[in-house]
């Protein structure tokens, strides 16, 4: 009996279909993975499986049952446990708290806490997840969170264990353990349904490959008969003619780049040396640090969330004290705000756009003035010159190809690409050339249209003379726009590597380990 | 000392009520108007049935039932809960003194209402429950199934969700119990200690109740002991400017604002970082991105 | 068609329909709600009608009171624009009110703008304080802002009016004394005959048309609304916020203190020593019902301004005059709930509505 089944399922929101017709079944015991590019209709198609949504057309069986849709219950009673890309954890409240919520074990009509914990401690145990189940969650790191999640479906008996995107947020180590973790738990006899972009990663753990596309499943392909090649042209849609370094590097094939001369010394623009700070919790982010960036360059920072890579960027976009040396373009002086960061030709490209980058509840145009909004076309004098931003708004809109090319529709309703390539826009033309830019995981969330034109954007401003800093999480993104790569690991340079350097050393150099060249 | 006892229960109780709805994750203003509503219900009620303890029953209904508008608003339709939370107060002054008006023919006081009960050290009932309440509360929030996916719908309603939590209706009950709160708060200041309604009920007090819940850190107990203490500075003021013979040096207006400029001083200095539950105040939306 | 039909269905779009929309319902609601009681409606708002606008006596006294409710309104408007909820219009009011008595018995041509410039002054401080609180404490505002309307009132009130600032020779009636009175240079001139209405109508809406400006057309108006609308990310772009905060703060302070002035200097001439207004709370509906902006705020500070005149006429058919802060309780509620309409709206069109959310603390829009 086939542990999942989904038979034609029809999603709409607002008229358009994120899942059209896409009919679905996984068996106990195998690991399917589904892939597709970011809008393709994975995490809808989950919602609805899940029955946190419910689907406008189609049917959604357990174990032979029938869901009725729309209350997450039936579908955690049936067996079905989902960890979300976006982790689902209470803050303040305990790893046991969030483990059994809603399902809490009772004693005389309280909760019963020393089962609960004991019971969480041993699911985590039978599957080799180390937890203390008394730590607030808060506090947790991001791999640790994640082990949470699985053991919160794991103790609530889930038999079919739906994964999204798992690995964002990994670094290769974590994610081999994540693979070996999910092939145990099929060997276990329950179904895994392991949603990844990441190609090679699908390769390695699934036994059977679904593809979606717009909507659509496309192919369903046992291992065995597929590779990279054949499932990017999946995803894709469209024969890979000349894909560019971007569009391979997005979908995880390898592709050698071209190798670029090391920089000058005379040519350096940004120069950090010795540079330490805080990180918001008091403990501390960056030590000693020190590295260059070349004018017309561009440095991509790999490393594991949280080794200081936020703090890198908030120090020199201003929004960070610091101690240590910093200088551009010979101005050796800290910046102590962001506006001084500003004056001095840093644009800033945030990891959180929504909280740092973007005021929502304003138009285009104003989103787009922000930060240069006091000097003309956008201002004369002490007034906002509205007929200069309107024009520049659209000048901006049409260079960035942002839709909807409306400089008065609200930013809130655009989708996430669109917001970012107008940060992009504001920060990379919006001005005067930048200097330095300073851009933190831009690409995060995006899909492949808007990814190229973000790295096209950062290349541009590379060949104008500008100091480019790329922070990301995604190695094969590093290895698309970098230069040269500096690996940092709490809060130190373990080596500065050129892009084409593997996926091993650069992982040991993320977990600590010293490169051993130059 | 008794008088402590006395004039905190109203502080408490709606106090309480904050603290219930807003752990739910609803930002609630307008306990001054549920304790508007509750008074006045609570006094009619008395004076209808003969018996003070109806007229408690009464006061915690009319609370109850302007909290199911608030609900109504803030759940249902997604309205901005400060916005809904004002709009009640508004309601509630304005209804109130017409109700006022029109059923006892007055515009300052109900008659007199009978009332509650007091033991041989002069407290009533309600007295004793403010002490215990709270603590009834506590243990339930922290220890009850009930009292965990309070704090998990306050800080993470989406999370909760997931789990099979039914968000809205949990916050819909949490908002009718702070009603409930609120309105025995009221109920108490027109049946329990002033043996009638005064149309400028509750004063301020739904506002007070507010600043002890914050001054708490949104936890029963705290909250508790905030509405003591701010009910105890209260009686402090009075006993100062009644040894001190104020009123010829007409100080009252500063020993009166002492409690209020403290509270503040509190706040600014002790407190700084106020941390309401991270989900308060933010509709949910079943099916949010 | 279709257009007015999705204007007249997006009250949260279109802050000055909704403001429009809101007033109506709340007026439909109160006429059914007195009909209903037996008493005469139609006479009933009638009366109101005439009271408010019946002859230059009528008019004045709803000019004098759209005066001051248009400035508390912009108070809270201007606040809102920060993302700030300055409940403290009324202590606001009641400091510049104060300053205005004091710096007002000078006997001077200049009593008059003096007054006003203290008014606002006080009225500044009494609004940077909290807003200060915030920046640099996280003392979150609705909190202070209440705490320190008592304190206001208390010691005004309890204290100063009656204590060291009081009239000599106010003897023990309390009710009848308050400050010494005002010279006659610095009283709002009045040019109608018949009528109280003064000086202070058309200040406020002049002060309206500025506070517009500023906050549409220049640079730190934008700044303003930046700040409002993501802190953080006005932050990240280079505009200190805090400091955006408080002066945001300070003007709302001193339009609420000049609120205060037009009342001492236009109506009460002395600030006396029973001075219940109420306007400061009011401030509150009518920003709210005039959906953050400049445009509706006047308007609704126009229409509850009418609705007070108005009131006192109400009594004639067995009405008591607080019906009419009933009315304006329910037409808060009305702006309260957008959202009533959208689904509405949505099922008429036969589409599923994309949750489109309000913002929480309205903005204002150009």
């Amino acid at each position: 009996m086939k542990a999942l089944e989904l038979s034609g399922i029809v999603k709409r929101f607002g008229g358009v279909a994120a899942v059209d017709g896409v009919s679905l079944e996984v068996a106990p015991g195998e690991v399917l993975a589904l892939v597709g590019e970011n809008g393709a209709g994975k995490s809808t198609l989950i919602s609805v499986a899940c029955g946190l949504y419910a689907a406008d057309a189609g049917t959604v069986r357990a174990f032979g049952q029938d869901l009725p849709a729309g209350n997450p219950r039936f579908a955690i009673d049936a067996g079905i446990g989902v960890v979300y890309q976006h982790f689902m954890l209470v803050g303040p409240l305990r790893v046991w708290e969030n483990v059994v919520l809603g399902r809490e074990p009772r004693l005389l009509g309280f909760i019963d806490r020393r089962r609960a914990r004991r019971e969480v401690a041993q699911a985590a145990e039978r599957f080799g997840l180390s937890l203390d189940v008394d730590a607030e969650v808060e506090s947790l790191g991001v791999a640790a969170q994640q082990r949470v999640e699985i053991v919160k479906q794991l103790w609530r008996g889930a038999k079919v264990l739906i994964l999204d995107e798992p690995t964002a947020v990994l670094s290769p180590r974590e994610a081999d353990d994540l693979v070996r973790t999910s092939r145990a738990l099929a060997a276990d006899g329950r179904a895994v349904i392991f949603i990844s972009h990441k190609l090679r990663e699908v390769l390695a753990v699934a036994d059977r490959i679904a593809v979606l596309r717009r909507g659509k499943l496309v192919q369903v392909t046992p291992r065995g008969q597929t590779d990279a090649g054949q499932l990017a042209e999946a995803v894709m849609g469209a024969p890979r003619e000349a894909a560019t370094a971007d569009d391979a590097a997005y979908i995880g094939a390898p592709r050698p780049r071209p190798a670029r001369s090391a920089p000058r010394e005379s040519d350096t623009l940004l120069q950090v040396r010795d540079l330490s700070c805080q990180s918001s919790r008091g403990r501390p982010a960056l030590r000693g640090l020190s590295f260059h960036i070349a004018a017309g360059e561009i440095l991509g920072v790999a490393g594991v969330d949280g080794n200081g890579q936020a703090e890198l960027a908030e120090v020199l976009t201003g929004l960070r004290d610091a101690s240590g040396g910093l200088s551009l373009a010979g101005d050796a002086a800290f910046f102590h705000t962001p506006a001084s960061a500003r004056g001095a030709g840093v644009a800033h490209l945030p990891e959180d756009r929504h909280r740092r980058a973007l005021c929502l509840p304003l138009s285009v145009e104003e989103n787009l003035a922000l930060g240069h909004h006091r000097r003309p076309p956008y201002s004369r004098g002490l007034r906002i010159d509205v007929e200069g931003r309107r024009q520049k708004a659209r000048d901006l809109i049409s260079a960035f190809d942002v839709r909807p090319q409306d400089p008065l529709a609200r930013t809130a309703d655009l989708s996430g690409g669109n917001q970012q390539k107008l940060v992009a826009a504001r920060e990379l033309l919006g001005g005067a050339p930048p200097r330095l830019v300073v851009a933190v995981h831009p690409t995060r969330g995006l899909d492949i249209g808007a990814t190229r034109r973000v790295h096209g954007a950062l290349r541009a401003a590379r060949d104008a003379g500008a100091a480019v800093l790329v922070v990301s999480l995604d190695l094969d993104e590093l290895r698309a726009v970098s230069d040269r790569i500096l690996v940092l690991f709490d809060g130190a340079a373990t080596g500065e590597v050129p892009p084409d350097t593997s996926d091993d050393v650069l992982g040991r150099m993320m977990l600590g380990q010293e490169a051993a060249r130059a | 000392m008794n008088l402590i006892l006395d004039f905190a229960p109203p502080l408490v109780f709606a106090a309480l009520g904050g603290v219930l709805s807003e752990r739910a994750g609803v930002v609630n203003i307008g306990l001054e108007g549920m304790m508007r509503f509750g008074a006045f219900a609570a006094a009619a009620g008395s004076i209808s049935t003969g018996s003070p303890w109806l007229g408690l029953l009464c006061g915690g209904l009319a609370g109850a039932a302007a909290a199911g508008v608030h609900a109504l608003l803030s759940l249902r339709f997604r309205a901005d809960q400060v916005v809904s939370g004002i709009a009640l107060n508004l309601v509630a002054l304005g209804l109130v003194t017409y109700l006022l008006q029109a059923v006892y023919g007055s515009p300052g006081v109900s008659p007199p209402a009978p009332a509650l009960p007091r033991d041989r050290y002069g407290h009533t009932a309600m007295a004793y429950a403010a002490l215990i309440v709270p603590v009834l509360f506590h243990v339930w929030l922290s220890y009850a199934p009930a009292g965990l996916r309070v704090r998990a719908v306050g800080e993470h309603p989406r999370a909760a969700a997931t789990l099979g939590v039914r968000v809205l209706p949990l916050r819909a009950a949490c908002v009718l119990g702070s009603g409930v709160l609120a309105g025995l708060g009221g109920a108490v200041l027109s049946v329990g200690i002033l043996g009638q309604f005064d149309a400028r009920m509750p004063a301020g007090q739904g506002f007070m109740a507010l600043a002890a819940m914050v001054f708490g850190k949104w936890t029963p107990l705290g909250a508790a002991g905030a509405a003591f203490f701010f009910a105890a500075a209260d009686a402090a003021q009075r006993q100062l400017s009644f040894s001190l013979h104020a009123a010829d040096l007409r100080l009252e207006g500063v020993f009166l604002a002492l409690p209020y400029a403290l509270t503040l001083l509190v706040l600014a200095l002790g407190i700084g970082r106020t941390r309401a539950p991270a989900a308060d105040g933010v509709p949910y939306d079943p099916e949010g991105r | 068609m279709p257009d007015l039909r999705a204007r007249l269905f997006a009250p949260a779009r279109d802050p000055l329909w909704g403001a429009v929309l809101a007033i109506a319902l709340a007026l439909l609601v109160s006429f059914v709600a007195i009909a209903a009681s037996g008493r005469d409606a139609l006479a009933g708002f009638g009366d109101l009608l005439s009271g408010a606008l019946g002859g230059p006596g009528p008019l004045g006294e709803t000019a004098i009171k759209s005066a001051v409710l248009v400035l508390t309104g912009l108070s809270v408007a201007v606040a809102f624009t920060v993302g700030l909820f300055n409940i403290g219009g009324e202590g606001q009011l009641i400091w510049g009110g104060l300053a205005a008595a004091v710096a007002g018995r000078l006997d001077s041509p200049l009593a008059l703008p003096l007054s006003l410039v203290a008014a606002a002054l006080a009225g500044a401080a009494w609004g940077a304080l909290p807003g200060w609180l915030k920046v640099r404490r996280g003392v979150h505002e609705v909190i202070s802002t209440i705490l320190l309307n008592w304190v206001a009132i208390h010691l005004v009130h309890g204290w100063l009016v009656a204590g060291p600032l009081a009239a000599a020779g106010g003897g023990a009636s309390i009710s009848i004394a308050g400050t010494e009175p005002v010279s006659r240079a610095a009283w709002l001139p009045r040019p109608l005959p018949g009528s109280r209405l003064d000086l202070g109508f058309p200040l406020a809406l002049l002060i309206a048309a500025c506070v517009w400006f500023l906050l549409t057309r220049t640079r730190r108006g934008f700044e303003w609304r930046a700040v409002g609308a993501s802190r953080d990310a006005a932050h990240a772009s280079g505009i200190p916020a805090g400091r955006r905060i408080c002066e945001a703060m300070a003007l709302s302070g001193a339009l609420a203190g000049l609120a205060g002035a037009l009342l001492i200097l236009g109506t009460e001439h002395k600030y006396p020593g029973v001075f219940r207004t109420g306007y400061g709370f009011d401030g509150i509906a009518v920003a709210l019902v005039g959906g953050g902006t400049a445009a509706g705020t006047t308007l609704a500070a126009l229409f509850f301004g009418a609705l007070r005149a108005g009131a006192t006429r109400l009594q004639l058919v067995g009405i008591h005059p607080s019906f009419a802060e009933l009315i304006q309780g329910l037409a808060v509620l009305m702006v309260a709930a957008p959202r009533i309409f959208q689904p509405l709206l949505a099922r008429l069109r036969g589409s599923s509505a994309p949750a489109a959310s309000a913002p929480p603390v309205p903005t204002v829009q150009p």
